[in-house]
């Protein structure tokens, strides 16, 4: 599973409420789909649980489900409390997962 | 209309109505397919709420367009007016498709470092529908808003 | 013929009939906001950040620089300028190709067109040139001339079973109608800025395509044999489209319905 964190605004301070945005590529599929080739119903496949750690606290936990779209974006704010890393856990429902994380920087 | 491009245009039409194969039934057909999380609103509303009231309220923000280019990717955000401190925060923002297979799209549980109370994500829905963001706060008590999004046939290709 | 005739009016009165309905079915300013909005969290970063990582790998901005024999830091206005004529070619390319000769240069093997790894690639370069405007010329030399003509002659061709041609869809005449709910775009128009926002990924495929596999998708749906990726026709078709849309902002990886 590729992914990738973005941080908007690039720059920020203590204190400043920052937008953290979580992507991945996966397929979700949602167990309904049949295969056009095969026609047979292709089974669900779809990330179930995202944690958002800061400082290996944790930030936010989502349960998700297969009505995400395709390669998911997951959009939350983090109240910038200080420097730290940002760690984001992501599993899907066939176990596969994947951490990812991102420095947070603040400014001044 | 020009008769020259009404032809050209209707050519175009037949063409595209031709190879893709009409939206409105396959959503049909699928409404007979059964996922494995299949789920009705009231039941995933039960297990949200346990029961307790649900208060629409301008307090929560829901946007979603009103028409929807392609139902497989949706944009939804949702807010929460909120102090986010320790004793009064938005504990949960619960994001539900009603008409789909499996209602629920995501359940977010946040925490007073969020800062603010907001989430946002791209959905599929697989007919018109209304999409309901559900705010589940500290005090134990349960607010709502909804949307209608009209999904739309597609274009060619 | 009286019959044909009363077949026709009716075909127009539900076809009008449909047109109106679909008036009232199109986005208002603040959903177009949303989905433009949605280009900041674009699923095809990911690739493009991927397609970075296999072109400094494969090739390297040094390589190519020489094989377009520009300087480095020229790269990105020459590269707002593809398709164009590169010397040691010596006809007008893609920027696909132009990495695939890249590719030979250094004495990898060659990616094809088609590949995972060429999309990648080319969104990636392309993206160098983000912010730029598109600057194809036209005019430039002997080559480019034919090629626009070339690609005018492939853009009004009526082929296939339906004798369509590109012209026929998106023509001045019939630009703005709705073909199943979308409106008709002006390849040319600002909003659309056709060559300056591919490869792009398509929502309704939840893949990044690129502008000459767009078109491919298109003749696909029209009845049209495709163009291969890579021939004279589609480059020329390419040369041709991207002029009309010349000017435009480039913003890679684009979002498409």
């Amino acid at each position: 599973m590729k992914t990738l964190i973005k941080i908007k605004p690039k720059d920020y301070k203590v204190g400043d409420i920052v937008k953290v945005d979580f992507m991945a590529m996966h397929p979700m599929e949602s167990g309904m789909r049949k295969d056009k080739d095969t026609g047979q119903i292709v089974p669900a496949h779809y990330i179930n649980e995202v944690n958002f750690l800061f400082n290996d606290k944790m930030l936010t936990k989502m349960i998700t489900w297969e009505s995400l779209s395709v390669n998911p974006v997951l959009t939350i704010s983090l109240k910038v409390s200080g420097a730290g890393t940002l760690k984001v856990l992501a599993k899907d429902n066939k176990g596969d997962n994947v951490e990812s994380s991102v420095a947070i920087t603040p400014k001044g | 209309m020009e008769r020259r491009s009404f032809l050209k245009g209707f050519g175009a039409v037949s063409a595209c109505a031709a190879l893709v194969p009409s939206i409105v039934s396959a959503a049909d057909e699928a409404k007979k397919v059964t996922g494995p999380n299949e789920m009705s609103v009231e039941s995933a509303l039960a297990a949200i709420t346990g029961g307790k009231p649900v208060t629409p309220s301008t307090k929560v923000s829901l946007s979603a367009p009103e028409i929807a280019e392609n139902g497989a990717v949706v944009p939804v955000k949702v807010s929460v007016e909120s102090p986010m401190s320790a004793n009064d925060h938005v504990k949960a923002i619960h994001v539900l498709a009603t008409k789909n297979n499996n209602v629920r799209c995501a359940n977010v549980y946040l925490t007073p470092a969020n800062g603010e109370a907001s989430f946002a994500t791209r959905i599929k829905l697989g007919t018109t529908q209304d999409v309901l963001a559900i705010a589940e706060l500290s005090n134990g008590t349960f607010l709502s808003a909804k949307q209608n999004v009209k999904v739309t046939i597609g274009g060619c290709g | 013929m009286r019959k044909l005739s009363m077949c026709t009016a009716l075909c127009s009165l539900v076809l009008c009939g449909m047109l109106n309905a679909e008036e009232s079915m199109s986005m208002n300013a603040a959903d177009k906001a949303m989905y433009a909005e949605m280009l900041e969290n674009n699923p095809a970063a990911m690739d493009v950040a991927e397609g970075e990582d296999m072109f400094n790998s494969l090739i390297g901005k040094d390589a190519y620089a020489k094989v377009l024999g520009v300087k480095v830091k020229d790269l990105p206005k020459t590269i707002a300028g593809f398709p164009r004529m590169v010397k040691v070619a010596g006809k007008v390319v893609t920027l696909s190709q132009s990495l695939q000769m890249a590719a030979a240069d250094r004495g990898h093997p060659v990616p094809k067109l088609e590949s995972n790894e060429m999309i990648k690639m080319t969104a990636h370069v392309k993206s160098l040139a983000n912010g730029l405007e598109t600057n194809i010329d036209v005019k430039a030399d002997k080559q480019m001339k034919e090629m626009a003509v070339l690609g005018q002659h492939v853009f009004e061709e009526r082929r296939g079973g339906r004798g369509l041609s590109c012209n026929s869809c998106h023509s001045p005449d019939i630009v703005g109608s709705r073909l199943r709910m979308q409106a008709l775009p002006d390849l040319g128009a600002k909003e659309t800025a056709s060559a300056a926002t591919w490869p792009a990924y398509r929502m309704t495929q939840s893949v990044m395509v690129t502008f000459d596999k767009r078109m491919q998708q298109c003749m696909k749906n029209a009845l049209l044999a495709e163009l291969p990726l890579g021939s004279k026709e589609m480059v020329a078709l390419e040369v041709y489209v991207t002029n009309k849309g010349k000017g435009n902002t480039m913003q890679i990886p684009g979002l498409k319905r």
